[in-house]
């Protein structure tokens, strides 16, 4: 479903990611694409990489698109076509997000796949609200002082019917939560991480590896919440301290071994905090 | 107006578009050797059968083996095992108990009376081999099936040499043994057994008859110690001792043994000697983690109650008639040399001390018998001498396993009857030697992503009681069970061996893998060269190589 010839950079586990869900869905699936790495390996005009009808939109108004697409295609009588959004970070957390929020909160029929990469990456990499703590970047070059917006516990609070992360380095999982989604009716968002080559400082074969680590360490932990009440951890343990991920990527080299314990106890308290919510629903 | 509207929508593919312009390394699916496969005196294949194990294919997994060594069912229990010494899981956790692995598939050959496939069509040329030990079987083995006529002498009434007469049925039953020699006779074999190639005549006899000759006469002469009045009753070479107790007799010996060597033989005699009631030592001049005989065996003959006396050299006996005798001895410093069977001591003074004994059992090494044939052949310090070829000083005539080697070995003596199988096929078809090949660099740990391979522990080898050992001589090494067999197959990396798992195809983000005819390929069109495919590879059969 995803085409070869796209413009992604080496290496991008983003075309990855894509190529398995897109594969997942299936043709009967039209996407929305808000400006984005993502956008960008849909292909420029006149060229395509993908085999479904996609419509460019504005950075601000994915998921607004995306509803009147629904709504255009129920009227068409085409209820079993899947609309899709895919947007970056940027298009998520921070300019799109009016748009998504208004969109769960009308539980608009749609999936919303947003692929973190923590930041502005395709314009050259400036900061987004999901760069992580102390992580540099072109408008942080010192380190971001704010910490990362919580984006799935912000949908849960919305009693959103699905949301979850998802990561190319557990293809299987990855599937299995697209499928999942696809199966349920309303608003569903997968995040999934994208570990950006060239935004993190990572040679180009190092994304998947980096995105193993960031699940390993509970960096950024696998996890579901349905209804935005039951919570499943699809991982039992983290099995590596924080460091081991940081100390891979360029973003985070500045960092003292004060700066890494905080980052831990800083993962450790949403690792527990999850745990228990997993454990109790 | 016609004018065409431009379209907004998009109506090309960006196949059109080949970004494998923009890479500067292709990776490429190569079959490089496992560092198991190099270390093994056979070349064995290992990862292609431990695969056909985990697939429980294990006919496969035979046919395998037995493609480099007919005698899986003995390799897989005395084998001194290089290849886990090699091996790349021993840098995870621990290596993949092949031994063991190689006996599981050895013994269900025989359980299942697994024949070997044809030999290929008949050749006109008939081989003689003298010797019917391991090299000459093996020799045997690999002739018989490229379509050659073997002749086969040995001086015994029994053939597999050492592996029949030295070592002891608890370390290798005779029934196992048997059925692994039979299945190469019934090739069709020309036995000539109680048959010595002992003189100039017989050998030129043998030169002028067959096409060419394999000598594989072994080492049996006992290396001497000048300390040891040999003429004496209470000397017994460990030779002698051991082909009398392996054919059943009992050798004439007293109550109290002490053996001298350090060996495996010295290790086969003192467990003998306690499987026969007896109160044994073993003195030798290295220190036990430096002794020759495997580490195992060591462990195992001082579990059974033989007293390991380590870094002592014997300076003399006295024999005190009743009472016994006395060995006066001396503590050692001893240092290897550069061979193996070199080496240098140094007694240290103020350390002499005696042992009290009936019988002594000399187990210091033994030399070929070259007497004759140093007649025909050039020796070199006391070996035969052969060429890369392995072949002697006159053409035709080939020599492989102790006759030639201070490498005394089981396998070792296995993979010179393979090479001077293929080495003789080579030189009667007049066909060059394939050793101008330069050799591949192994797998390394780096290349195989261990991710795929979780933390497991290796197999255990489990072991009869010592209290049943001590009184019997049926086999103490225990057969893997076939679960414990399977987990352990799984825990292999495959090194440099595709598994199919997919991950190269399923983490190209170009989809510029292929999979193609049972295998993969790399479509060159639009690979970026990002080598993902290479880093998530669980085996190390692909690798990145720089284009331009
Ligand atoms: C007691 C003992 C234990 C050992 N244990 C191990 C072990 O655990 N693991 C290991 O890897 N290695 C072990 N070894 C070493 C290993 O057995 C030898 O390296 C191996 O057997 C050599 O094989 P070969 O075919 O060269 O010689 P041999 O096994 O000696 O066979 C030579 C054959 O040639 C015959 N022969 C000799 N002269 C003539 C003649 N003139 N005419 C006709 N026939 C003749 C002999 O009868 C014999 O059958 C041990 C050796 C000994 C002595
Ligand atoms: C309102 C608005 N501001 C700025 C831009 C320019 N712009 C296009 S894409 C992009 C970055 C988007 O970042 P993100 O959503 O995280 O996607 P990524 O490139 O990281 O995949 C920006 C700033 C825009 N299109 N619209
Ligand atoms: S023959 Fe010996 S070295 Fe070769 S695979 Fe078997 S155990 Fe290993
Ligand atoms: S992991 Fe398997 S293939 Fe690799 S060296 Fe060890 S036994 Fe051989
Ligand atoms: S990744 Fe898997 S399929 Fe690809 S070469 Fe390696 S073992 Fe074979
Ligand atoms: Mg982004």
């Amino acid at each position: 479903m995803l085409r070869s010839g796209h413009a992604a950079c080496p290496g991008c586990v983003l075309a990855l990611s894509l190529r398995h869900i897109l594969n997942t869905l299936g043709p009967e699936t039209m996407a929305v694409a808000a400006p984005s790495c993502a956008a960008l390996i849909c292909g420029a005009q006149p060229c395509s990489s993908m085999k479904i009808p996609v419509y460019q939109t504005t950075l601000e108004s994915s998921a607004a698109a995306a509803s009147g697409l629904r709504r255009a295609l129920d009227t068409k009588g085409k209820q079993d076509t899947t609309v899709v959004v895919i947007a970056g970070d940027g298009g998520t957390y921070d300019i799109g997000f009016q748009a998504l929020s208004s969109a769960v909160e009308r539980n608009e029929d749609m999936i919303y796949f947003c692929f973190d990469n923590e930041g502005y990456m395709n314009t050259g990499g400036q900061k987004s609200s999901a760069t992580p703590l102390y992580a540099s970047t072109g408008s942080t070059p010192a380190g971001k002082l704010s910490k990362k917006k919580n984006l799935t516990e912000i949908m849960a609070a919305h009693e959103i019917p699905y949301a979850a992360t998802a990561s190319a380095a557990h293809l299987a999982d990855l599937v299995r939560k697209v499928e999942k989604a696809k199966g349920i009716r309303g608003t569903r968002i997968i995040t999934v991480l994208i570990p950006c080559l060239p935004g993190w400082g990572l040679p180009d074969d190092e994304a998947i590896a980096t995105a193993r680590l960031a699940v390993d360490t509970g960096v950024f932990p696998l996890y579901e919440v349905e209804e935005g009440q039951r919570y499943t951890l699809n991982q039992t343990t983290r099995t590596r301290p924080v460091k081991d991920y940081l100390m891979t990527q360029k973003r985070y080299r500045h960092l003292s071994a004060e700066d890494r314990d905080e980052i831990q106890l800083m993962v450790d308290r949403n690792w527990t905090r999850l745990a228990e919510r997993s454990a109790t629903s | 107006m016609n004018q065409a509207v431009r379209a907004i929508w998009t109506h090309e593919s960006t196949e059109v578009i080949k970004t494998g312009s923009w890479r500067l390394a292709l990776p490429a699916y190569v079959n490089l050797p496992a560092p198991c496969h190099k270390a093994c005196p056979v070349e064995g294949n290992i990862a292609v059968w431990i695969q056909s194990v985990e697939n429980q294919e294990y006919r496969d997994a035979w046919l395998t083996l037995i493609e480099n060594n007919p005698f899986p069912a003995v390799t897989g229990r005395i084998c001194h095992r290089p290849c886990e010494d090699s091996c790349n899981r021993g840098q995870l956790d621990e290596p993949i108990a092949i031994r063991c692995l190689e006996r599981f598939v050895g013994d269900l050959a025989i359980d299942n009376g697994w024949a070997f496939p044809e030999t290929a069509a008949s050749k006109t040329e008939t081989i003689a081999i003298v010797g019917g030990g391991p090299a000459g079987l093996a020799a045997a083995f690999h002739l018989r099936r490229m379509g050659y006529a073997v002749t086969l002498f040995d001086d015994q009434q029994q053939l597999g040499g050492v592996l029949r007469y030295g070592i002891p049925p608890y370390r290798l039953p005779k029934d196992i043994l048997d059925a692994e020699i039979q299945r190469i006779l019934d090739l069709g074999i020309d036995v000539r057994t109680n048959t010595r190639i002992s003189s100039q005549t017989d050998f030129e006899n043998l030169r002028a008859e067959f096409a060419a000759v394999f000598m594989a006469t072994g080492a049996a002469v006992p290396k001497r110690l000048p300390q040891l009045d040999y003429s004496q009753p209470w000397v017994i070479e460990s030779a002698t001792y051991l082909e009398q107790t392996n054919s059943g007799d009992h050798a004439q010996c007293g109550e109290r043994i002490v053996v001298i060597g350090g060996g495996s033989a010295a290790m086969d005699v003192a467990r003998t000697a306690r499987r026969q009631g007896k109160e044994v030592a073993v003195i030798c001049l290295e220190t036990e983690t430096a002794m020759p005989a495997q580490r195992d065996e060591v462990l195992e003959a001082m579990d059974e109650g033989v007293t390991l006396i380590d870094g002592v050299m014997l300076r003399s006996v006295t024999d005190r008639a009743l009472k016994g005798l006395e060995l006066a001895c001396v503590k050692v410093e001893f240092e290897a040399g550069a061979e193996r069977g070199e080496f240098s001591v140094n007694s240290i003074a103020g350390t002499e001390f005696t042992i009290d004994a009936d019988t002594i059992v000399a187990a210091i090494g033994q030399d070929p018998d070259i007497t004759t044939l140093q007649d025909s052949l050039d020796v070199e310090a006391g070996l035969v001498r052969v060429d890369e070829q392995q072949q002697t000083s006159i053409a035709g005539v080939f020599a492989g396993g102790d006759l030639v080697t201070m490498q005394r070995f089981v396998t070792v003596a296995f993979g010179f009857g393979k090479r001077a199988a293929t080495e003789i096929d080579r030189y009667l078809r007049s066909s060059t030697s394939a050793s101008d090949s330069t050799p591949e660099q192994a797998v390394s740990t780096d290349m195989i992503n261990t991710h795929y391979h979780p933390q497991a522990a290796r197999a255990k080898q489990q072991m009869v009681p010592v209290a049943e050992r001590q009184v019997s001589f049926d086999e103490v090494e225990l057969a893997l069970p076939g679960d414990e067999a399977l987990a352990e197959s799984q825990r292999c990396f495959s090194c440099g061996n595709c598994t199919f798992c997919d991950n190269c195809f399923d983490y190209c983000p170009d989809m510029a893998i292929k999979r193609e005819n049972g295998g993969y390929r790399v479509n060159d069109d639009y690979c970026k060269g990002c080598g993902l495919c290479v880093r998530e590879c669980p085996t190390g059969a692909i690798v990145m190589r720089q284009e331009r």
